[in-house]
């Protein structure tokens, strides 16, 4: 080391004022300080106000008997309003869920519609998008439900239809298949088939490889599961035994003290962290082995150490959350138990035909059918019309994007067109495919909040209706936020780890 | 990395250059039948797709045609309540200003058309072209179509005029040499002045709706085409005289002086126009003269002279010290009671004279500097005048202005204040500060992660609860203020892209030049990130605009609110709700697939958003 020049010494003795560190970290202490100070003082406002108005902003509601009326789903009269918000929670999901499945696969057939050697199928899915994707989502919305809402009436004879398909309009009811009794039994069968085709689809996999021939390990995979399935249906009531073993699991769970898991939680929440810090410093490290830290290293180590100590004191301090989990992991052994400890003669499954009750003054269709009802069919055909235009722009370009030479490549050492598409062109394709198609899917689970308009309990309907009644606008808001958060974080985890699947491997 | 990968592109462009430019290879043209078996039917699974997409494209054909031309249908709903759909109760005295208000956006375009030299020209033949498949579809159509016999022969006759027109333009085409052309600009003004000719002719929509007290219907025959066949006669004439006088200054005047005066000229109408529909025309200039010009004058010249001076290059260390007393004594002033103008004019002379050592250097540059300072107080001290002045008109009920018009100004004023929030967030999220960048990074997952009706009902209910005692805000602006936070996520996200898209050559020549971090990110990064961003802004603006039917669901008057609520609930055209949603859908049609076409025609002219 050299001594340092006139002109190092002098660089180091920059004023206060000129230094820029010092100014950074004074620029954003003092942003930090004026986004805390409008918070509060918002807040405080907020809660002057509505002391003033005599709103609570408790959460006491969630345990109160509340007046809603929810259209359709697990619950239609909720007792609480935990209740109606669960059930409307079901609900957004249950409509999110279906709208992403059937939105993928319709996207995918207008993408491959626009690259249609087909001039008229071409022109169907160009129209197709350029419709869908220029008029507002909401405006499609009302649109259906003001058609949908014009079908033919009820009729007012109650009871069991004698067709299986009945259009009205309350909305479209067909024969209900659902899970008796035995499906616990019958699905453990069904696990034991899906080992056992992992280890057949391992063994054709290797006749392949070793032969050349086409062995269809795919095929067979599914066709074990079936038969399975099939053998299942006959023999699942020796599965019973499984009750008393998840009751024994219920027993030990009870047992167990609470700070059992505050332990556990404990631990995990300082091993992530430390991990994570170790490894964070193992990366910075540099090939002579010393550590290269930038503010910003410092500031994320900090905070990660930071959020382990406020999750630890949490636990620690709240000891009711491991209770909670304590009893909860009881409860779903002892509904556990109570599924497998059933009559061994039960179905596991069981049909139903659509009926036609009339509760209150309004004919409409009873539990026993699957009823879409008009505000569902309403956001859910919107919604999925809208997004499988932006999908299917998405599935064009990325088939657009696969260079030409891979499918005369493929053509050339003689696949035929399906094969090259599904085994040349596609795989390729989804890679620049899924990302953009991942945040459709976030869209649409934001977009079937607009089911407000037209009457399907979504939780933002129900929501309203909890904050009209009650006045707890800011727990209700507070609540959706939660929801659609979280919700928004699931998919983009199974989003992102897909693509990181998917992605190419370079060397 | 970054070096290597913008040295192969240099390569590849390098590469690609050499290449001889060949025009692409000429289409043969098919006879009819060889196309309909090369097009339609050319493998057995193109047949069946090609019969069952017929079928079902006649089948929505039919269904649509025949509710469109049930004679139970209330068509004169939607026309009668035509006023209603585009500005609600707006008094009908005071409809002069709208129409001005037409007039000025209408000039802007006309202008801005002939500047960017928009449109295109289409071969004759293409045109005669398109003209035989419009008057085939014509037939096609009014076959399917449930019409009387008189009907029918009608419609036939007008399909077959349509085609005779078609064939005969390609006949003319055809006859000559060299191709003849048509610019697509005189086919819109041909069109528009058809579609405006109507309007003397036909007497659109039998009812006037009177927006009184108590709404009535009153029967006064061609009442639409009455009250608006003369305006939009002028308005015809204001759009094509404002396409040639733009080309007139466009022949004359430097192309950059033109097109920044347009720009902001554009960016200046919306305040203007609400303004002009919303203001008062008689009221008191004397406060004006005698307090708010004072004010003006004042802090237009000594902050003109502190910013000459600021920017003086030589200025040094002192002009920051300075910089900061201003800003003190910006936060200072609200210790004391006085004029909020005067609060305002000194916070914003403390940012223009904090920016001003990034902007310093020669007279022309200092100059420029201070010419941004004087527009910018002129305009912050007219809006501010302007929102202290008394509203026109007095309608009980809140708000009067609604359909169209509060469309287009929540989506304008929330694309416009969100912009400079989006950059501001975009910068932060890809800050080396971990505070800005933490801050950023939150508010944007967050704001992206919840659905926009949540944010829209949280704002209407909640933001009367966060205002102090005294304050209030009216509801639409409360709706604005959570939407333009809302957008500015998202324009935060699409400006980030294009930020992470400036090469780190960049950053590294910008520093390597002695340039500050503020003028490295005024000067070189921002000008290219925006740029490549634009595009998808574009395609976010347009969502914006789709996004305001929301506003119909927390109860504000915007078109569909009017279309599904209010239309359906005049005792006259009870039920006619499908009718009016089902007239509202191409216009917000129009406009999204218009905007999207010519943002994608600009795109590939201009080769934006390729970098």
């Amino acid at each position: 080391m050299t001594a340092p020049t006139t002109r190092e010494r002098v660089s180091q003795r920059v004023p206060l004022w000129r230094d820029v560190i010092v100014l950074k970290w004074v620029t954003q202490v003092f942003l930090l300080v004026m986004v805390l100070g409008a918070m509060f003082f918002l807040a405080s406002q907020a809660g002057d106000n509505l002391r003033a108005r005599n709103i609570s902003t408790e959460f006491d509601f969630l345990h109160e008997p509340v007046m809603i009326q929810i259209s359709e789903g697990i619950d239609t009269h909720p007792d609480t309003g935990a209740r109606a918000l669960w059930s409307a929670m079901v609900n957004t999901l249950r409509i999110s869920g279906a709208g992403i499945i059937f939105a993928t696969v319709l996207g995918v057939v207008v993408g491959l519609a626009r690259l249609s050697d087909n001039w008229l199928v071409r022109r169907i899915g160009t129209m197709w998008v350029e419709f869908f994707r220029n008029v507002p989502l909401l405006v499609q919305m009302i649109f259906m439900f003001s058609f949908l809402t014009t079908l033919p009436r009820v009729g007012l004879d109650s009871g069991p239809i004698n067709g299986w398909l009945h259009i009205s309009n309350k909305g479209i009811s067909m024969p209900r298949v659902f899970m008796a009794d035995g499906f616990y039994q019958w699905a453990v069968v069904v696990l034991i088939g899906a080992v056992a085709a992992h280890y057949v689809r391992r063994r054709r996999q290797r006749i392949q490889d070793e032969t050349g021939a086409n062995t269809s390990p795919i095929l067979w995979a599914l066709g074990t599961v079936a038969l399975f399935g099939l053998v299942g249906l006959f023999v699942h009531p020796a599965f019973s035994w499984l009750g008393s073993v998840f009751g024994a699991i219920a027993e030990l769970f009870d047992s167990l003290p609470t700070a059992a898991p505050q332990v556990l939680f404990s631990a995990a929440a300082i091993g992530v962290a430390t991990t994570w810090i170790r490894r964070f410093l193992s990366a910075r490290r540099s090939a002579i082995g010393h550590l290269l830290l930038s503010d910003d290293d410092w500031f994320r180590m900090i905070f990660a150490a930071l959020t382990s100590l406020v999750v630890v004191l949490l636990v620690v301090r709240w000891s009711g959350l491991s209770a909670w989990t304590l009893d909860s992991s009881r409860d779903l052994f002892e509904v556990l138990e109570a599924k497998f400890e059933v009559d061994g003669a039960a179905r596991p499954f069981d049909a139903m035909r659509p009926d036609i009750v009339q509760k209150n003054r309004f004919p409409n269709y009873g539990t026993n059918g699957l009823t879409m009802s008009i505000g569902f069919a309403s956001v859910f055909f919107a919604v999925l019309f809208y997004t499988s235009a932006f999908i299917g722009e998405n599935v064009r370009g990325g088939i657009l994007a696969v260079p030409k030479g891979q499918t005369e490549a493929a053509k050339a050492v003689g696949l035929k067109r399906g094969q090259v598409l599904r085994h040349v062109v596609l795989p390729q394709a989804i890679r620049v495919i899924m990302p953009p198609t991942g945040n459709q899917y976030l869209n649409l689970l934001k977009n079937t909040s607009l089911a407000i308009a037209v009457g399907y309990s979504d939780i933002v309907q129900v929501g309203t209706t909890v904050f009209n009644q009650t006045g707890m606008t800011l727990p209700v808001v507070s609540i959706w936020m939660l929801f659609y958060l979280s919700c928004s974080l699931t998919i983009s985890v199974v989003v992102n780890w897909f693509n990181v699947r998917m992605r190419l491997v370079e060397r | 990395m970054a070096g290597f990968g913008s040295g192969s592109e240099i390569a590849s462009v390098a590469a690609t250059a050499t290449v001889p430019i060949t025009a692409p290879p000429e289409t043969p043209k098919l006879p009819p039948g060889e196309w309909v078996k090369a097009n339609l039917f050319s493998s057995p699974f193109n047949s069946v797709l090609t019969v069952i997409s017929t079928a079902s494209l006649g089948f929505i054909a039919w269904f649509f045609l025949s509710f469109i031309f049930h004679p139970i249908r209330q068509w004169n709903a939607p026309a009668t309540n035509l006023r209603l759909m585009m500005t609600r109760a707006y008094p009908e005295e005071q409809y002069l200003r709208v129409w001005a208000c037409v007039a000025i956006i209408l000039v802007l375009t006309g202008m801005s058309m002939a500047v960017w030299r928009a449109g295109s020209t289409m071969p004759v033949a293409g045109l005669g072209r398109k003209l035989l498949t419009t008057g085939a579809l014509l037939v096609l159509l009014t076959l399917l179509a449930p019409f009387s016999t008189g009907a029918t022969v009608q419609w036939l006759a007008a399909a077959l005029v349509v085609v005779a027109i078609g064939e005969s333009l390609r006949r003319i085409a055809d006859r000559g040499e060299a191709e003849r052309t048509v610019s697509t600009l005189t086919l819109q003004v041909v069109a528009l002045a058809g579609v405006v000719t109507s309007l003397w002719v036909i007497p659109f929509g039998h009812h006037s709706y009177i927006p009184t007290r108590i709404p009535q219907v009153m029967e006064e025959p061609g009442t639409v085409a009455l009250s608006t066949k003369l305006p939009w006669t002028i308005m015809l004439a204001i759009v094509v005289a404002a396409y040639f006088g733009g080309a007139l200054l466009r022949d004359r005047l430097a192309k950059n002086t033109l097109r920044v005066t347009l720009v902001l000229l554009w960016l200046l109408a919306p305040p203007v126009l609400v303004y002009l529909i919303l203001r008062d025309p008689d009221f008191d200039m004397g406060h004006v003269i005698g307090t708010d010009i004072p004010i003006f004058l004042a802090y237009a010249v000594l902050g003109s002279a502190l910013l000459l001076w600021l920017t003086r290059p030589s200025t040094g260390e002192i002009g920051r010290i300075v910089a900061a007393m201003v800003l003190v004594a910006g936060f200072a002033t609200f210790l004391s009671p006085m004029r909020m103008v005067l609060r305002l004019d000194m916070l914003l002379l403390a940012a223009f004279a904090l920016a001003a050592p990034t902007f310093a250097g020669g007279s022309r540059s200092r100059n420029r500097y201070t010419g941004a300072w004087l527009l910018a107080l002129g305009v912050m001290s007219w809006l501010i005048t302007s929102v202290n002045t008394a509203s026109t008109v007095k309608v009980p009920g809140g708000f009067f202005i609604g359909g169209i018009a509060i469309t287009f100004m929540v989506a304008i004023f929330t694309i416009v204040l969100s912009v400079p929030l989006g950059i501001a967030l975009a910068l932060a999220r890809t800050s080396t500060m971990p505070i800005f960048r933490l801050l950023a990074t939150w508010f944007i997952e967050f704001v992206r992660g919840i659905p926009l009706i949540t944010i829209l009902i949280f704002f209407s209910i909640m933001v009367p609860l966060f205002l102090p005692r005294g304050m209030h805000l009216s509801e639409v602006a409360a709706v604005v203020i959570g939407y333009t936070l809302f957008s500015a996520a998202y324009m935060a996200e699409n400006i980030r892209g294009g930020l992470q898209s400036v090469t780190r050559g960049q950053h590294e020549a910008a520093e390597a030049v002695g340039m500050t971090t503020a003028q490295k990110t005024v000067f070189i990064v921002l000008p290219q990130a925006l740029r490549v961003a634009i595009p998808p802004l574009v395609g976010h603006c347009i969502g914006v605009f789709k996004e305001t039917s929301l506003l119909a669901i927390i109860g504000v008057f915007d078109l569909l609110y009017i279309a599904r609520i209010v239309i359906p609930g005049q005792t006259e055209f009870m039920g006619s709700a499908r009718e009016s949603i089902l007239f509202i859908v191409p216009i917000y049609w129009i406009f999204c697939y218009t905007i999207s076409k010519a943002s994608q025609r600009i795109e590939q002219r201009t080769g934006l958003g390729e970098r």
